[in-house]
């Protein structure tokens, strides 16, 4: 039996791979995909709790399935801005991108 | 016994492959290999699921993450220029001062997630369907329908946002 604290280092580590993404890429597609990975650690910390915390009903997993529809929204309109960004401005490094900055 | 044996193999197996396909995401040069090595590690998060007996969460990972968010990615990736600078300029000058302070935190958030105490106490076996519909259509009817109304929203605003002005 794998216990619980396995799956949550598992999360934590592809939670940090993921901000390490968000921070050191300069991509704004690849920023988007390390925040995918960011969800995908909160969606295996959330089943490992669920599935290992001894209880009945699947309140965990439910969860998981409203960070799916939000992580599906997400990337939509994301990638959305990305593209209108790139239409009007041809870059997407978001560090050229600072029109809005003060 | 033996179950278990091959339960811990497949969890260390599932467990190189999220890791290394997260760090090369971050790492790889070019884009198309990091949405590519992106949906494998999005696999092996569904494996993780499977190993933990969460077969529909496992299913929708698989549909949603790996088929739909994939190929959207994609797409984005072939409507943008592929780039040459991979770093941002903050982290080539000050390495060691930024590895000086994730260390400490590192090592915090290991023992952390290491604290946690196994109850030991498997599920009764089945399914997590009927469960999860329960719960979905029960308790949290509301707020799926408020997810509905969120998706709609969202598919609105990507068609507003890439929507060319016919002037």
């Amino acid at each position: 039996m794998i216990p619980l604290g396995a799956f949550i280092a598992v999360s934590a580590v592809l939670f940090f791979i993921g901000v390490a993404g968000v921070l050191v890429r300069r991509n704004a597609v690849v920023i988007l995909m390390c925040v995918e990975l960011m969800l995908n650690a909160t969606n295996l910390a959330l089943v490992a709790f669920s599935r290992k915390a001894g209880m009945i009903d699947e309140r965990g997993s439910v969860f998981v399935v409203f960070v799916f529809v939000v992580a599906a929204a997400e990337v939509a309109v994301g990638l959305a801005i990305v593209l209108s960004l790139y239409r009007n401005r041809p870059t997407v490094d978001v560090d050229e991108v600072h029109a809005m900055k003060g | 016994m033996s179950f278990d044996i091959l339960q811990s193999v497949l969890f260390a197996l599932l467990t190189v492959g999220i890791v290394g396909a997260a760090a090369g995401v971050v790492l790889m040069k070019r884009i198309t290999g990091s949405a590519l090595l992106m949906a494998f590690a999005f696999l092996c998060n569904a494996g993780m699921f499977l190993l933990l007996g969460a077969e529909t969460v496992a299913a929708f990972q698989v549909l949603i993450y790996v088929g739909a968010i994939t190929v959207l990615i994609l797409y984005g990736v072939m409507f943008t220029p592929q780039q040459d600078r991979r770093y941002g300029l903050f982290f080539q000058t000050q390495t060691p001062w930024a590895a000086l302070l994730v260390a400490p935190i590192g090592i915090f958030v290991a023992f952390f997630a290491f604290s946690f105490a196994d109850p030991g106490k498997a599920l009764p076996g089945g399914g997590d369907l009927v469960p999860l519909a329960t719960s979905v259509f029960g308790d949290f009817a509301f707020p799926f329908e408020v997810a509905s109304v969120l998706l709609l929203a969202a598919m609105i605003g990507a068609i507003v946002l890439v929507k060319r002005d016919e002037e």
